[in-house]
Order: structure tokens, then sequence, then C-alpha cells
């Protein structure tokens, strides 16, 4: 039995998989110890108890939330003589380009806690100074005096020569200060060029670890033994427990990932393969690109500190379902990025809400139903969310309805530009892709956006509003080992990483094996970040024996010029390794041409009325027209079609 | 359906929209750092009037200065006709500096030109005395290469002898061709997202929210400017020698402000200079427009509309609106600094409760090169440092502050490229103004060369630290020196030295002004 757990702001969301059928389930979240709600949710899907749990693959927000609330711990650093600062100044811009006074979040580590200690290499890992003992001795009775809980450690060129990170942690367990795991290694978590970022990279690493490891503790105490607990990475992959509690950084942006990896997933199987996904939730929109797979990249940043873990390549607005709708100083209409959030939500929630969101203008717009919304768990207060909009329609001139109408549209502009930026800007044609929306929301706007950017066809998920958890459930094992190779491609380069990347093999087969992945599952690809000689950023390529060649062809396509006279200069050599995970069999069922009128409800403000539920498999019927189901409403514009697939997908055509 | 607050949304998006993916483009395509890594560019819609309509820019520099470039090539081009792309650089016809380099080409719907798109970018090098285009000059042509606004491409065919002309003035040729190259493609997706958006809404509609638009940002801009105190409010501020001396050239401010209309005279400043200070009257209006966009509580979509209730005056044959062919290169990065220093110390009378003290007032601009190994090498680039203490708490430390925000080279960059080895990098502990607020700290950055270099420095607030406001202190100045054996070598906010194997330059970045006084 498989299940997999997506822990949320508010819900936890549980998909269970056994003998080729899924079941779903949602229980309230427990912020306080996110255990807890997950452990519960799991004994009351699983119905032999949690003993008959086989694998249980989860999503989670504990490291993020403790570097957003910088609950992380006592955590130092410890950097190059001359460089303590590292942290402090970054990359020197500020964050606010337009900020009368520019702020800066509170930093992960206080200077008090930020030591230097003299040592130095050159740039080719040449000692030029050896390590000063006594003085890492005075730093190391600093840590035990401060009661330091755990320590990042980042010298200039560790990554080509990490005999002096090694060093410090020797001393520090043979003093006894920390354990191992408490220590983290700058040429360990990432062996790449770039002080700041891997500085960065690093200290987030040694800050979260603490907090994960009590987490993973908690759960796995509740959970009888011989389980398979893995989590979720920012890369859309999941690692096992184990793992996550040497490599907790690369848990802090898997929140949308699992979602990404679902709707590929679900379009894919349902014969889609270019792909872009839409996940609407109440604060936030992410969207994806999928050209025939999930793209991964390496620069992103949490709370304005650089992280270098790989991670999905997914772009994230301030615009959801409880974005705020109101007139600026210029009489425009905005939406959001200020939100209602889940506290006190939309007005239509009745829980305090007094500003006027897209939720409300959909609900007042007939666009919810107002009876069984969360299947009748939660009733709609429509008369409240009304008079809001009717307010706001006063303001601009407009009735009540074309204020919501309003509404929505600029929030579906938001997110056209947002689409826009990861297709068109990119060199894509959106009318290659079929946009699969998910999330609480998605399915309410997603015909419309489409509609925007002559995308012709839209998925709806069976479950659009667990899709995170189902993605958890399709997740493989994935993990990456990476390599500084500054220097020029030369005749000699394709012997060298041949070389390098036969030991990069064998150390990731090993950690692929403790992972519990069977020989035959493992996938491994060699990649390598290059640039040419000059340039400050690198593109990743499949490794191939013409490097040089293969790079050209590369720029070429991304940017549209090569310079063939130019040096071709390598920075990283990357080894992507799946292992493929035992996946839940969905086998499609028989499709039988019908009008869906036996789940029909009725009409309605225009709309034809349908429940999801009560839909068969080869259901065809036409827009305008509503389909309610538990966790979500799929809005069907006029002019578009729906029909259900094998797989009880709505695939919406225009 | 004449525009409303909705369709006002829709269409600011829209136009944003075109801006944005003509700068995607544009970072996309370009092959120098500058413009992919520290997006120095910035790329607008303009409309058949030459009115700029939406502007997507991550340099505030770039703010204003958009405007005369499209004039400028109009002036020299009055009937250009479909597939045209202008090209220019020259600071006295719609420039700033030469570096950047601009394009402008026309939008035709209908046989007309209805629109105009226009994109700048900073080019790492386009020749001139030194290498980045950015020397200790005293006229502009010891800056680079000189381009009045020319056809780079005429009915939709490029002008190759042209496009080799500019690439061979520069010292990095084929990063020329390939900065130039993605220009001309961002100029394409303007050019065709401005058509689909016709298509779609029409041309008549498209027109009217262009013009709403900008009516809008007006709106936007006034109620900026209602909110401060009438009156009439001067400062007057220095820059510390303009290369071939060190004589103080003042900068004096005059903001009266009238309801919701601001007048900004910088009479009283400074008669052009010999050195390469002087700043050309678009920089001193992007500089003045930025000071009021830091006082915006929204977002503002920056177009014609928002400089229609600023109106800037600035004195014939001063420096900040000098006659060809004196130098401007250094009017951009550090005049443009003091420019922000005075408006805003003027605008702190009107408004003590918001204003934050002086931040570091410069870029601290480093430029060296030389040859090692038989290789030549060539760097550039800025530091950071303290920024003004402010009714918000105190001034950060070590960054950049106003008229740029570019990030620095890591260390393990420089090292592996050049013959130098960077031993410190870090604040300077204490440098910040006391106040109540204290300002932020500088930061001090140590090379140490191993091979010989020419060195030129371009850097301010080395005699006077940037301002305390409200009782609080200056911050402390910043100092370069060289270190030769024992010896300490003061050197001056501006220096072109040779240095050799061996020798170390310190740069020490000044610390922000503190706020409000310490008992207060």
């Amino acid at each position: 039995m498989l299940i997999g757990v997506d822990i949320g702001g508010t819900f936890t969301d549980l998909v269970l998989s056994a003998d080729g059928q899924l079941h779903i389930h949602k229980v309230l979240s427990t912020p306080d110890d996110p255990a807890r709600g997950m452990l519960a949710g799991l004994g009351e899907i699983s119905p032999g108890g949690l003993g008959a749990i086989d694998r249980v693959s989860h999503g989670s927000t504990v490291a993020t939330n403790a570097i957003l609330e910088r609950k992380g711990g006592r955590v130092a650093v410890i950097t190059t003589q001359g460089f303590r600062d590292l942290l402090a100044i970054g990359r020197q811009n500020r964050p606010q380009l337009y900020a009368l006074q520019p702020q800066l979040p509170p930093p992960l580590i206080p200077r008090r806690w930020c030591y230097q200690v003299p040592e130095r290499l050159d740039h080719t890992g040449r000692i030029l100074e050896p390590l000063d003992t006594d003085a890492l001795d005075a730093v190391l009775d600093d840590l035990a005096r401060e009661e330091i809980q755990s320590v990042a450690v980042c010298f200039l060129y560790s990554y080509l020569n990490p005999a002096h990170e090694q060093a410090v942690r020797a001393r520090i367990l043979e003093r006894g200060i920390l354990e191992d795991w408490q220590i983290a290694l700058s040429s360990e978590v990432l062996p790449e060029f770039r002080e700041y970022e891997r500085a960065s990279t690093v200290s987030l690493e040694a800050y979260v670890r603490p907090v994960m490891s009590r987490y993973l503790g908690n759960l796995e105490d509740g959970l009888p033994k011989p389980v398979s607990l893995r989590v979720m990475t920012s890369e859309g992959g999941v690692m096992s427990a184990g793992r996550a509690r040497e490599h907790a950084i690369h848990t802090a942006l898997s929140g949308p990932a699992a979602g990404v990896i679902g709707g590929f997933y679900l379009a894919k199987q349902a014969g889609f393969e270019q792909v872009i996904t839409l996940d609407m939730g109440g604060t936030s929109t992410d969207v994806s690109l999928c050209p025939g797979e999930p793209v991964r990249r390496a620069e992103s940043e949490i709370d304005g500190l650089p992280l270098r873990t790989r991670l999905l390549d997914i772009e994230t607005i301030g615009a959801g379902g409880g974005s705020i709708a109101r007139l600026d100083a210029g009489g425009a209409l905005r939406v959001g990025p200020e939100s209602a959030g889940a506290d006190p939500g939309p007005i239509v929630y009745g829980q305090g809400g007094e500003r006027a969101t897209v939720t409300d203008a959909n609900a007042v717009l007939g666009r919810m139903d107002p009876d069984h919304f969360l299947g009748g768990a939660m009733r709609l207060h429509l008369d409240p969310a009304r008079e809001a909009l009717s307010t706001l329609g006063r303001e601009m001139g407009r009735s009540t309805a074309e204020a919501a109408l309003g509404v929505i549209h600029v929030a579906n502009v938001n997110i056209d530009r947002a689409l826009r930026r990861v297709s068109v800007a990119r060199g894509y044609d959106p009318r290659d892709f079929t946009l699969v929306a998910f999330g609480g929301a998605g399915p309410l706007h997603a015909c419309e956006v489409a509609e925007a950017l002559e995308i012709p066809r839209v998925l709806i998920p069976r479950y659009p509003g667990v899709l995170c958890a189902f993605g958890l459930l399709m997740a493989d094992v994935v993990l990456e080992e990476s390599r500084s190779v500054l220097g020029p491609v030369t005749p000699d380069t394709h012997n060298q990483l041949t070389s390098y990347l036969e030991e990069m093999r064998a150390q990731a087969r090993a950690k692929l094996r403790q992972e519990g992945v069977a020989e035959k599952d493992i996938l491994l690809s060699g990649l390598v970040d290059a640039r040419y000689q000059g340039q400050s950023y690198e593109l990743t390529l499949p490794f191939t024996a013409d490097l040089a060649a293969a790079f050209h062809a590369v720029h070429a396509r991304e940017y549209g010029h090569a310079l063939r006279e130019r040096t071709v200069e390598m920075v990283n050599l990357r080894l992507q390794a799946t292992g493929l995970v035992e996946k839940p069999t969905l086998a499609p069922e028989p499709v039988e041409e019908n009008d869906g009128s036996d789940a029909r409800l009725g009409q309605r403000d225009g709309f034809t009325r349908y429940k999801r539920e009560a839909l068969r498999t080869g259901a065809a019927f036409p827009g305008p027209a509503l389909v309610f189901q538990l966790d979500s409403t799929v809005y069907i514009p006029q002019g578009w079609s729906a029909k259900v697939d094998g797989y009880r997908n709505l695939i919406v055509n225009c | 359906m004449p525009p409303d607050a909705i369709s006002l949304a829709v269409f600011k998006n829209l136009f944003a929209s075109v801006a944005e993916e003509m700068g995607l483009t544009l970072q996309r395509a370009s092959f120098s750092p500058n413009i992919k890594e520290r997006l120095d560019f910035s790329c607008a819609v303009f409309d058949a009037q030459a009115r700029m309509v939406a502007q997507a820019a991550h340099i505030p520099v770039h703010l204003g200065s958009m405007p005369a470039s499209v004039e400028h090539a109009l002036r020299a081009f009055p009937d250009l006709g479909p597939g045209d792309v202008v090209v220019l650089n020259d600071p006295y016809r719609g420039g700033t500096h030469l570096p950047d380099v601009t394009m402008v080409s026309p939008v035709f719907v209908s046989g007309e030109a209805r629109f105009f798109v226009a994109s700048r970018a900073h080019h790492a090098d386009i020749g001139g005395m030194a290498p980045g285009s950015l020397p200790l000059s005293t006229e502009l042509y010891q800056e680079g290469l000189i381009i009045p606004p020319v056809k780079l491409a005429h009915n939709g065919e490029r002008d190759e002898g042209l496009l080799a002309l500019i690439t061979a003035n520069s010292r990095a040729p084929q990063e020329r061709q390939g900065d130039l190259e993605a220009q001309l493609a961002a100029q394409r997706v303007g050019e065709r997202r401005l058509l689909a958006l016709v298509e779609t809404h029409g041309e008549a509609r498209v027109q009217e929210h262009a013009a709403a638009l900008m009516a809008y940002s007006r709106q936007m801009t006034e109620a900026i400017i209602a909110r401060i105190p009438d009156g009439v409010y001067g400062y007057e501020d220095f820059l510390e020698g303009d290369g071939q001396s060190e004589g103080s050239i003042p900068i004096r401010a005059a903001v009266t402000v009238e309801g919701s209309s601001m007048v900004v005279d910088f009479t009283g400043s400074a008669p052009q200079v010999a050195g390469n200070l002087n700043a050309v009257q678009a920089v001193v209006r992007s500089a003045t427009w930025y000071c009021v966009r830091l006082l915006a509580e929204e977002d503002v979509p920056v177009n014609d509309g928002c400089f229609q209730p600023v109106r800037v005056i600035v004195p014939p044959h001063s420096v900040l609106n000098p006659d060809f062919p004196a130098a401007v290169s250094a009017g951009n990065v550090e005049t443009s600094q003091r420019i922000v220093d005075v408006v805003l110390g003027a605008l702190a009378q009107a408004l003590p409760e918001r204003v934050p003290a002086a931040s570091q007032g410069t870029m601290n601009n480093v430029t060296f090169g030389g040859m090692a190994d038989g290789v030549a090498f060539v760097f550039y680039e800025t530091i950071g440092g303290g920024h003004g203490g402010g009714p918000l708490g105190a001034g950060i430390s070590g960054r950049h502050s106003h008229m740029t925000n570019t990030r620095n080279t890591p260390v393990e960059a420089i090292e592996y490229g050049l013959p130098v080895r960077v031993t410190a990098y870090a604040l300077r502990e204490g440098s910040g103004g006391t106040g109540r607020f204290p300002g932020g700290w500088g930061i001090r950055r140590v090379y140490e060369f191993l091979a010989p270099a020419e060195v030129t420095l371009n850097s301010e607030r080395r005699v006077h630290g940037p301002y305390g406001l409200a009782g609080g202190e200056s911050g402390e100045g910043g100092r370069n020196t060289l270190i030769r054996g024992e010896g300490e070598i003061p050197l001056g906010g501006k220096a072109a030295v040779r240095v050799e194997a061996g020798d170390r330059l310190v740069v020490e970045t000044p610390g922000g002004g503190g706020w409000g006084a310490v008992n207060g």
C-alpha cells in the first residue's frame, strides 16, 4: 500500500493507492507539530492501520518555515580570514530597487556567530597559507561557550581542495563539541565555485538540519518500523528520511514541485507531452513549462538568500483565490498581491473576511456551488460578498456582475503574463501545449487563461485539489552529484571527465542502493555546465565526446547565435541519478460515449451544472458549464467543450 | 467603451508585457555579463507622438532618459519607414554616456508609424582611451566611439558595414556583436507584440488606452507630490574633484512644491568641468524622477505621464547641462548619485519623518588592466557601501544604493581570471554615522596584485562623508590607499596609478549617514 501526503498550511491531503484504486482523504494540518496531523491522517486512510503501509512519500514545509520564520536554532558559520561578512554583504545588491529606505531580511546567522580562521588556497586549490589550528581552537571554544547547535564551514576554493574544511570537522569531532551531522561543509553540500552562493547554501543546510532531524524523529517514532518513509525534494524527486537528515535544505523549495510531477505524469498518461502546469491556490499561482519533461534549474533563493540546489523551474506569482481587489490612487483595479490568505480568507467563507477577493467574484457569478462547497462542509456567505463587489462596482461605475467579471479578468491577465514569461519569452509557442490546471482555483480560471494565449486544450485531473499528494506517489528518487571542473575544454577533457564521471556513477549507485533502489531501476546521466570564456553564466548540456561542438549548438538554439572562434569553458560536471520507484498502475476504464446527462444538476445563472463524481468516462458536453466536485469547481466557458477520458480526466477543448 | 478601471488594469499589463518580453529577449540573447547578469538595460514602448507609454527598467538611471533617444532619432529621420532601426549613443543627441547604446524602431499600422519601440543596453566596452570606456577623460572623443542617430537597418536590411564599424571599435568585438544582435532581436519582438496587440484589440482601443495609461500615471504621480507640503526646499552638496583638479564642485537644487506639481531647479550648480563628471540633461531628469518614484507608496507604471508634473531646470553650460564635447563618462555613475543626495536632502525638509540620511553617494568604480604572460587583462567593478539610517531603522550595510544595483564579481571568479588576489572583503565596522538610527557600514576590499597593472579609480565621498539628518552624524568618508612594501600611499577619490606585483590596493567605501539624535 502506497500513500502520498502533502502537508499544507491548512489541510494535509492524502492519496492512497492499493490494488489499482486511488483513495483520497483530507485532514486538518497541525502546524505546531506537522507529524501529528500526518500520522492521524495516515491512521484514518489506511484500512489496515499504520502497520499495513509499505511506503509513504510526503511533502514537508518544515525546512521552509524554519527559514521564513527564522526558527532554525543557534547556528554558526566559519569562513576564511578576511571574509567574515561574506553572508552579510552577499552580492552587494539591495533587494528593492525603488525603496526610500531599503530593508534586508534578518540575517540567518547573527554577526557574532560569523567566525573567520586564517587559511588560504589559491584558484588551483594549492595551499597558500595553512589552517591556523590555534585560531581554530579559539573559535571552537567560543562555539562551545555559545552552545551552538550546528555549524557551516565555507572556505575559499574548498570545492577544489576540501582539506581545510575537513580538518575543521575532524577537530570539532575530536574535541567532542558537535556530532557529525551537526557539521555542514561547503565542499560536500555544494562543491561549486562562487563563494557567496556556496556559503549561503551550506549555511541554510546547517540552519535547517536540527529542525528536520527533530521533525523526522517525531514522525518515525509514530510509525511502525518497516515503513519506507520518503520526503519530497525541490527538484521533484523523493529521498529517504535518512538522507533528508543530511540534505535537509533540498526540501526547502519542494512545496510546488509535487504538483508539477503529478500534473505532468497525468498529462503524459493521457497522451499529451507538451505541458504547462497551472497550480492556483489561495495566495499564489505556480506555473511550469514541461516541454516533453519537467525542467530543472540551479538558481533560486528563499527569503532573499541564494540556494543552489537543483529545483524544478517554476514561476510563482502573487495571484490566487484569496487575492484582494481594490481601486488604486490612479483609479485602476488591482488584484493582489495582497491576499486574504487562509485567515480571514475570502468574504464568502464567513470567517471575518471583509475585502472582496477573486474567490468572492467567482462565488457572486455563481461559479461556485453554495450548497455543495467542500462537500457541504462549508456554507458560502454570498450576501456580504455581493455587497462588497457592488461597492467596488459603484466606485468604478459598473454593476456588481461587471465588477466581479473585472476582478477575474484582471487576475487572469496577471496569470497570462506569467505564462508568457515561461513560454513565449523562451521561444515556445503556447499553441503546442496542454494546460494542466489544478489547485483549488486553477480549474475555475484555466479555460479563460488558455483562451488568451491560444492554448487549445485544458486538462483537469480527476482530483485537482489533491494533485500534489498524487504527485508524491509518482515521484522517483532523484539525487545529484556535482564537482567543479572550471577550465577550458581541451583535447584531454573527454578522458578526464569520463574518469570523474566513473567515480561519480559509483558514488551515486551506492547512494541509491542505500535508498532501497534496485540496480535495474537506476538511470544515470552526465551533464556539464559550460560557457564561453568571459561569460558569467552557464548552460547545462548532456556530457558528450565533442563538448565544444555540443556547446556551440546549445548556445545557438537557446540564444540564437554561437561564437565558434571562442574558447568553451566548463564549470561543473554533474551526474543526475534517478531511482525509479514502483508507481500505482492506473488502467484506463473503457470509454462509452454519453452526454453526461446523468451527472447533470440542472441549469442556473446561464450555466449547465454537472456533478464531477457522477460523470462517466466518455461523457461529452459543451460550455457554458460548471462542474462541481469536492475540492474544486471547473468553469467551462461558451465555445469550449469537455470530455471525460478513460482516466477520468476532464479534457476541455477550444 | 471608454477606458475604465478594469480595462486600464488590463492594458497596463498588456503594455508592460510588451516591454517585459523585449527585455527577456535581450537578456536571453545577450552575451556580456553586464547585460545578462547585472541587467544593465531597459526597453520601452512609445506612441506616435514619441511619448513613452511603458518601460521595463532594472537600472534607475534609465528611468527618464529614454524619451530623448526617440526624440533625437525622429529629429534625424522624420520619415522612418517599416523595417528601419536607428542606433545611437551620442550623449548630446539622445544618449547618456557612450557605453549606453540605444536602438529605436517604428511600428507601422495601416501604413503609418503609430508606435515606436526602443531598447538601451550598457555595452561593456565601446572603445576610447581606457578599457571599459569610463576613463578619467577631458573630452567625449576620449571616451569611445560616438554614434549619432544612424540607421542600423533600412527597410528590413541590416547595414553590415555599420555593424562591423561599431564592433571593430570595441575591445571585445565578438561580445559587442552578440549584444547588438540581442538588441535587434528585442526590437523585433517589441514590434511583433505591439502588432498582435493592435490586431486583437483594434488600433483605436490600443491608442485610447495608451493615452489613458499616461493620464493614470500622471494622476498617481500628482497624488505623490500633493502629499508633500507646499514650499521651496533647497539643498547643496559637493562632488570632490573631477579627476583633473581637486576643487569642490557644488550641486545645488531648489525644489518648489505647489499642489500636485513640482519644479526642481538646479541653478547654482557648478559650471561644466574639465573632467568626466559632467552629466547630460537626460541623466539629471532620471535621477530627479527616481527621487519622486521613491516616495510612491504603490507601484507606478513608468511612462510620459510620470514626468509631466515634475519640471527640471538645468542651467546651460553647467556640470548638469554641458556643451559638446565635454567629457561625461562619470556623469552617469557618480554625478547622478549626488543629484539624488541633493534632491532628497531638499525633500527631507518637507518630509522630515520619511526621508532617510544620505547613503554612500558613490559607486566606487575600480578599473584595472595590463598584461600578464603576454595576455591582456581588464577588469571593472563597483563596490557597495553604507546606506543612510532613517525612520525605518538603521541603514543597511555593504550594498549598492540609489542609481545602481549591480552585483559584485565573486572572488573565486576574479582570481581565476586575473593576476590579482582579494585578501579581504568585509564590512568597515562602525563606519556608519551615529544617530538614533545609525548609518550602515561601508566595505573594505583589498586587492593584492600579482603582476603590474594600470589602475583607475572613480570614487566620491572621500573628503566629506554622506550627510546625517534630523540630528544624526555624517557617515565616515571612504578612503583609497596603495600599500607598497611597508609604505602607505594615500590615493585621492579619482586616481590613475601604475601598480607593481606585490602592491596592495585598499578601497574603503563610505558609511551611511545617521538619522535622528542619539538622545532624541
